[in-house]
């Protein structure tokens, strides 16, 4: 259960944004299980896709992600957020070297990502470039300077993916953006643009399964998200952006979500 | 200089396949020939200088080598985070050039000043800081700098400066000595060497014999020959058109810090100030005391004391 997990680990080491992770969790998982053509076997191939996790503070989905898959040992997950660990409290490829680009700093995935894309076009490969990044992300400039150039490019080897949950660090994306459309934006900078249901999994792998939705366009996918899903009294709350779960919250989510498998390691301090 | 870089950006693309030319919506004409020969290893991101550097890195990760282009102010101080985070953190191949440091552009206002450039491109781990002088620096330094592993930050003029022939050779990373003398070390980066050299001819007027170095590298600085020039004259007149903190002076001040013996040492260079009412750079330099004519009267001070 890789909501408890994320849980279970943003308690033990002491790191919030579960609102990020949580949101971003069912899309992820999604594109690592059915689409992404990359293996553990063979995680550095040349014909790989590359995956750029841009709202690197909400690595705690990535890492349970990457774990479940069988990228990365299971065990490395206890070692979240600890000196020397391979998994940072933001993702670092000098830590793990399997990841794509290091992130953490918002506003740079999607500029890195048109850089890689152009270079599979020069070289004539296959590889997709998806960037996976948050709805305060682009709030950053720097994002929208990459869509107009992936447009004007015709880099249709992107996918931009946004987690549009709703809710930034300290207040709500609309609100902050004027209440303007995601999809509106991305179509007026030349983008295709598919807006999914971002839990419901049958809803993000019919878009997937139509990427690029338009030959000479980059794509987005603006998905439709709950900050905190899973936990009702984490679910669309700012609070929980930050906020690093109790003993006892972590009591209460694991009722709620009902674990199939025992928990990872003792509490802290035992 | 910005023809020697064009032909040598050239020259060097002709032999590094993997060579791409970024531009931020510069250089006019310059790099016509660049796109007729090369085609999609150059290109415009438009006036989007984090895109530049984004993509620059993003290009670089796969195992291209860009070259990104901007007028020096827009291509460091602009998209800094990009720089610090996408190209020093990762310590990825792409080569930052900046047109028109300094007061090269000292009539088009403090947005295109750029006196802060060498202080935020050392600060960053990983960078190789380059600031020719000349077309034959240009020309000599930038297949070096190109070649680097790392990240590094070149610096270009305009048209039309002259060649200085200097003693030895432009080394990457190699205090460059310009001109014999003695007793006085002029030490200075940049376009201000013809600046040094117009103040030598002075000086030669006088009798008096300083002797020249070129320092084009300032990150990593090349503090073995400093040691072997502060062993051999009595002071140093270090001269730079930048900020007091950070560029040329400050790196030579951290290392004269460090030896055992200090000899003195004295700066010219614009104060810590933005430069207001739309001055000529000659205008300018002249009144900040760092022209020829400031230049030899302060090498004077230092070969009589």
């Amino acid at each position: 259960m890789l909501r408890l997990q994320c849980i279970q680990l943003a308690h033990a080491g002491r790191e919030g944004h579960l609102n990020g992770a949580l949101s971003c969790l069912d899309v992820l998982l999604a594109l690592y299980c059915c689409w992404l053509r990359v293996t553990p076997e063979d995680p550095y191939s040349q014909d790989r896709d590359r995956l750029i996790f841009s709202k690197g503070h909400a690595c705690l989905a990535l890492y349970t992600v990457l774990a479940d898959q069988g990228f990365i040992p299971r065990e490395w997950l206890a070692h979240y957020a600890q000196n020397d660990s391979p998994l940072p409290s933001h993702p670092c490829t000098h830590a793990l070297s399997i990841l794509e680009w290091s992130s953490g700093s918002l506003g740079h995935g999607l500029n890195v990502g048109t850089g890689m894309a152009y270079a599979m076009k020069l070289e004539g490969k296959a590889s997709r470039i998806v960037v996976l990044l948050s709805d305060g992300e682009c709030n950053e400039g720097s994002t929208w300077e990459a869509a107009m150039f992936a447009a004007a490019q015709g880099l249709d080897n992107v996918l931009a993916i946004v987690d549009y949950n709703g809710i930034q660090s300290v207040g709500r994306t609309d609100s902050l953006t004027g209440f303007t459309s995601f999809e509106k934006k991305f179509l007026a900078f030349g983008w295709q643009v598919k807006t999914v249901d971002g839990h419901q999994f049958s809803d993000i792998l019919g878009a997937l399964e139509h990427v690029p939705l338009e030959t000479g366009k980059p794509t987005a996918i603006i998905a439709n998200t709950v900050a905190g899903k899973g936990v009702s009294f984490m679910e669309n709350q700012v609070l929980w952006h930050y906020r690093v779960p109790s003993v006892e919250d972590v009591k209460l989510a694991t009722e709620e979500l009902s674990p199939v498998s025992p928990p990872l390691f003792q509490e802290a301090g035992q | 200089m910005r023809k020697a870089f064009a032909d040598t950006l050239q020259c060097v693309a002709s032999t590094d396949h993997k060579l791409v030319f970024v531009t931020g919506d510069l250089g006019f004409g310059v790099f016509d020939r660049f796109e007729a020969t090369f085609g999609s290893r150059y290109v415009n991101v438009g006036v989007a200088e984090a895109q530049m550097i984004g993509f620059a890195a993003g290009m670089a990760k796969e195992g291209w080598h860009p070259v990104t282009y901007s007028i020096a102010s827009f291509a460091t101080a602009r998209p800094f985070e990009q720089i610090r985070y996408c190209v020093s953190y990762p310590s990825l191949p792409v080569t930052l050039v900046g047109a028109g440091r300094g007061l090269t552009y000292s009539t088009s206002g403090i947005s295109h000043h750029a006196l802060d450039d060498i202080a935020l491109m050392t600060a960053l781990p990983h960078m190789t800081v380059v600031i020719p002088a000349d077309p034959i620096e240009v020309e000599a330094l930038f297949p070096q700098v190109r070649a680097l592993p790392g990240p590094a930050y070149f610096t270009v003029g305009r048209f039309g400066e002259p060649r200085c022939e200097g003693v030895e050779e432009p080394v990457l990373g190699r205090l460059r000595l310009i001109a014999n003398g003695e007793r006085v070390a002029i030490i200075c980066a940049g376009e201000i060497l013809q600046e040094v050299m117009c103040a030598r001819e002075l000086l030669l007027a006088e009798g008096l014999t300083p002797v020249i170095f070129h320092n084009h590298t300032i990150k990593p600085l090349d503090t073995a020959r400093l040691n072997e020039v502060a062993d051999q004259v009595q002071s140093i007149l270090v001269v730079e058109e930048h900020l007091p903190h950070g560029g040329l002076w400050g790196a030579m001040a951290e290392w004269m810090i460090q030896r055992p013996s200090g000899i003195p040492m004295k700066r010219l260079g614009p104060p810590e100030a933005f430069c207001f009412g739309n001055l000529t750079i000659e205008e300018a330099r002249n009144r900040m005391g760092y022209d020829a004519k400031g230049i030899a009267a302060a090498c004077h001070v230092l070969w009589k004391s």
